[in-house]
């Protein structure tokens, strides 16, 4: 029993590193521009599925995963050009509403390229499952949890340690005098789409080779993703690292000992929870902006 | 215009007057066609009174339709229920499953009251998926049909009851919005605490409207199992509660008329594209419209956010 | 001018707020009369604004409570407290657009009515005003009058077709009042209504508020424009910094050295 918990854990644990990167996409996207957006999950399920369709036609994963990446930030910024922008002004539901849209739409256009057939990606790299203390975790996931680090110490040394950083902190904290000292609001909410959907790609290259990927797989991420932000505190880039992997974790271990498919169910039953109890989440601040 | 636009009773009548006569004349597939776009124009209506007039927001809508097509459904398979009064208890039921979880969900406001709802209707879709006694993710097959007397219910007579129905649910929606109660919704919806502040339980009002949405969803969910007589948990997913929502804005949040004509603009666009799209693009799935489905849900909101009939139909405003 | 064999309304006994490490209200009492204008001074930050949400049930203060007579305010939501009969109007008027002006004061008469009110009003409920029963026609038409009747106290009666969105500013504070009175309230809370108002408005509005108190209501007032607030007050009471400095008839806290410089220090901020 006690190993057959420890191994829904690790499972959890790999679930929660992706959860965590496209929780810190939301969060990176809410903090900048007040917006939630729902097709966070897309540019996950877009790097996968660009990254797992070049390898399939033969090319090196590096190269892949590197052109997968741009196609993902790419996505994120037109998605910010043509329907975030031209919206500016439209209330709150309004441009929630538009990142519905522009879910269902990546999501068609997606089966559209690729069709409904799951496709998958080789492991990066060779060798048998890593034993730890005494379950298994398939080697992938070293990429994935390093791909965590890595995205989420940028962040910190961004925010904490570039001038840049600091104006964008200075520009969610107070727009109206951020813009009067010249700094441009405009440009930060576009870098946020693109670096947002980036981390998104990026996640979706990583992960791919452990569950696969098909033109649907941005739902689930998606919802995950948004559930682990708001689980964590949707303004706070920790509480996205803590709330992915608590959600992961939970969610694997409760779908573990109830059935697969509960899984979501469990997930989102947190985010009811969390709401109600406490809205601003883990390490959140506010719920809402003022 | 206008003062057609507020009849809706007569309108109405009419309307389903036509739709009578109609279905006579049109091949099934169409009557069909027709059938559908009246169970969700009935949803939608329900929608527009919590989200354009209450000013609320819903993303998980497809889980009250879904709640009262298993109920109906398990009442006539299980107990052989007439569809009649499975009609009513799915009705019933999704108004209650909507009173106990308002206690919940409507404490948040935009944007959490989305995700909310959106966790909502997920989590209402998993309980159908592994529920066994409903069957599970296999679904219910063989669901009994409507009757009236030995008379039981075709095509032709489906698309009569599902737009006798719209016309009933626009008669009597018409009636609340043009009532004080329907301009206290819209005072809750423009500024809540100068509401309250003059007295006006707005967390009541929010809560009826949230039941009165569910009630329209639950109806329309029982006519739906029973004229397809096969329901599975994937009929009543996200993607049906986006398409709600995108029949809401094409048509406008805040018109009743709005609600019927994003219903047909979206089940017929849907068929259009289903058709047309292959012919184009040699090689395109059908599911491909939902591309299109996105893209004009961006487009309404960017060019016409308040919906095609806000020129001529918009109620409560002058 | 003060009338004081009318009882004691409104009752505020050492409520104190706190937000984080600031103290925005420190014990703060008072008393007022139906029938009284009471204004509320106080420097900037001095917690006018978040005495009238302690009041109005908006928040929640930390420590002490308010009553209404013999009924206890604090921890009531904000429509009970008003249905008890304390409104106010906000800072920056909230409107409700998307209805007309008559319509928007046929809210505030029927406001108690709406969302499952108890004692159920059947004209008002959502049954009865779906199936279109006729009662709820002669309501309206009932309740269309006494709408035009307040508008014609307030000098709106052109304003009534009007929708809210097409308001001047000035208009906006007019009819926010206006829908306030409609309510028959016993304690009206007015958080700045002369602010943004031209002279002729301000006059209007200083009308409306003479008005209210003449028919018994308690009017407590915060208002930055001192001379106005002066004239108009029976009763003054002074916040700074959370705390009540002064408090009496307008003459004399005037001359309130302790008022002054608050005051000047504000100034010289």
């Amino acid at each position: 029993m006690t190993a057959a918990l420890w191994q829904y854990f690790l499972g959890g644990v790999v679930d929660g590193a992706i959860f965590a990167l496209v929780a810190a996409g939301f969060v990176l996207i809410y903090q900048v521009t007040g917006i939630i957006n729902l097709a966070q999950g897309e540019f996950v399920m877009i790097g996968g599925m660009t990254a797992a369709a070049l390898t399939t036609g033969g090319m090196p994963v590096v190269g892949a995963a590197a052109i997968a990446v741009v196609v993902a930030a790419t996505a994120g910024g037109l998605t910010y050009l043509l329907a975030i922008r031209p919206a500016r002004g439209g209330t709150a539901l309004t441009l929630l509403f538009i990142t519905l849209g522009v879910d269902v739409a990546l999501r068609g256009l997606a089966l559209f390229v690729w069709g409904t057939n799951p496709y998958s990606l080789p492991p990066f790299s060779a060798g048998n499952a890593i034993v730890v203390f005494g379950g298994a975790l398939p080697p992938q996931a070293l990429w994935v949890l390093g791909t965590d680090v890595l995205v989420f110490a940028a962040l910190y040394l961004f925010f904490r340690h570039t001038r840049m950083g600091t104006a964008v902190r200075a520009a969610v904290a107070n727009p109206p005098i951020a813009s009067t000292f010249g700094i441009p609001l405009r440009t930060f909410a576009f870098g946020s789409f693109v670096v947002a959907a980036a981390i998104g790609g990026l996640g979706g290259v990583v992960i791919t080779p452990i569950p696969g990927v098909q033109y649907d797989a941005g739902l689930t991420y998606g919802l995950a993703g948004f559930v682990s932000a708001v689980l964590g505190g949707i303004d706070s880039l920790p509480g996205a690292l803590l709330g992915g992997f608590t959600l992961g974790i939970v969610e694997h271990v409760a779908a573990g000992l109830l059935s697969p498919g509960w899984d979501q169910g469990i997930g989102f039953f947190i985010l009811l929870l969390v709401l109600v109890v406490r809205p601003q989440g883990l390490l959140g601040r506010a719920a809402r902006r003022a | 215009m206008r003062r057609l636009s507020t009849a809706y009773a007569p309108v109405a009548a009419v309307i389903v007057a036509v739709i009578a006569v109609l279905v006579w004349f049109l091949p099934s597939y169409y009557t069909g066609l027709l059938t559908l776009i009246g169970i969700y124009a009935l949803v939608t209506i329900g929608l527009n009174l919590f989200m354009g007039y209450a000013g609320q927001v819903s993303l998980g809508q497809a889980a009250f339709v879904g709640i009262g097509a298993y109920t109906s459904a398990v009442l006539a398979v299980k107990l052989h229920l007439t569809p009649w009064l499975g009609a009513v208890a799915g009705a019933v039921a999704a108004a209650l499953v909507a009173f106990a979880l308002s206690f919940i969900v409507l404490r948040l406001r935009e944007n959490l009251l989305a995700l909310a709802t959106l966790a909502l209707g997920i989590v209402i879709n998993v309980v159908f998926n592994e529920w066994d006694f409903i069957g599970g993710s296999s679904g219910f097959k063989g669901i009994p049909g409507f009757a009236l007397g030995s008379f039981v219910f075709d095509q032709r007579a489906y698309a009569i009851l599902a737009w006798v129905l719209v016309g009933v649910g626009i008669w009597f929606a018409g009636n609340v919005v043009q009532s004080t109660y329907g301009r206290a919704l819209i005072a809750v919806s423009a500024g809540e605490l100068g509401a309250q502040a003059l007295g006006v339980n707005s967390e009541g009002l929010r809560r009826q409207a949230f039941v009165l949405s569910a009630v329209y969803a639950g109806i329309a969910g029982a006519v739906y199992a029973s004229s397809f007589t096969y329901i599975d948990p994937t009929s009543f997913g996200f993607l049906l509660s986006v398409n709600f929502v995108l029949m809401s804005v094409i048509g406008g949040l805040r018109s009743l008329w709005g609600a019927v004509i994003g219903a047909a603009i979206v089940v017929a666009l849907g068929q259009i594209l289903q058709t047309v799209i292959p012919l184009v693009l040699p090689g395109a799935r059908g599911d491909f419209q939902s591309f299109f489905l996105g893209v004009i849900l961006v487009a309404m909101l960017i060019l016409m956010p308040r919906g095609l009939t806000s020129r001529f139909a918009s109620d409560g405003a002058a | 001018m003060t009338v004081t064999a009318e009882p004691i309304t409104l009752t505020v006994s050492a409520v104190s707020m706190r937000f984080g490490g600031v103290q925005a209200l420190d014990e703060v009492s008072f008393g007022a009369r139906g029938g009284e204008v009471l204004g509320v001074m106080g420097p900037n930050g001095a917690g006018k604004t978040t005495l009238f949400n302690i009041i109005s049930g908006v928040q929640r203060p930390t420590a002490g409570s308010v009553q209404l007579g013999e009924v206890r305010l604090t921890g009531r939501p904000v429509d009970r407290v008003a249905a008890l009969g304390v409104t106010r109007t906000f800072q920056t008027p909230v409107m409700f657009w998307g209805l007309t002006v008559r319509e928007s004061v046929c809210i505030a008469l029927t406001a108690c009515e709406f969302g499952g009110s108890y004692p159920p009003r059947a004209d008002r409920a959502l049954l009865p005003s779906g199936l279109g029963m006729p009662a709820r026609r002669r309501a309206d038409t009932e309740l269309r009058a006494r709408a035009d009747a307040m508008l014609e106290r307030a000098g709106l009666t052109h304003m009534g077709d009007r929708p809210t969105e097409s308001l001047a500013f000035g208009e906006e504070r007019l009819l926010e009042l206006t829908r306030a009175l409609a309510v028959d309230p016993r304690v009206l809370l007015l958080d700045e209504p002369l602010s943004g108002l031209n002279p002729d408005e301000v006059g209007e509005v200083l009308r409306l508020i003479r008005g209210a108190r003449d028919s018994g209501i308690a009017v407590l007032l915060v208002e930055h424009a001192v001379g106005e607030l002066l004239s108009v007050a029976d009763r003054v009471v002074v916040l700074d910094y959370g705390r009540t400095i002064a408090e009496g008839p307008p003459a004399v806290v005037a001359a309130d050295p302790a008022v002054i410089d608050a005051y000047i220090g504000d100034e010289l901020e």
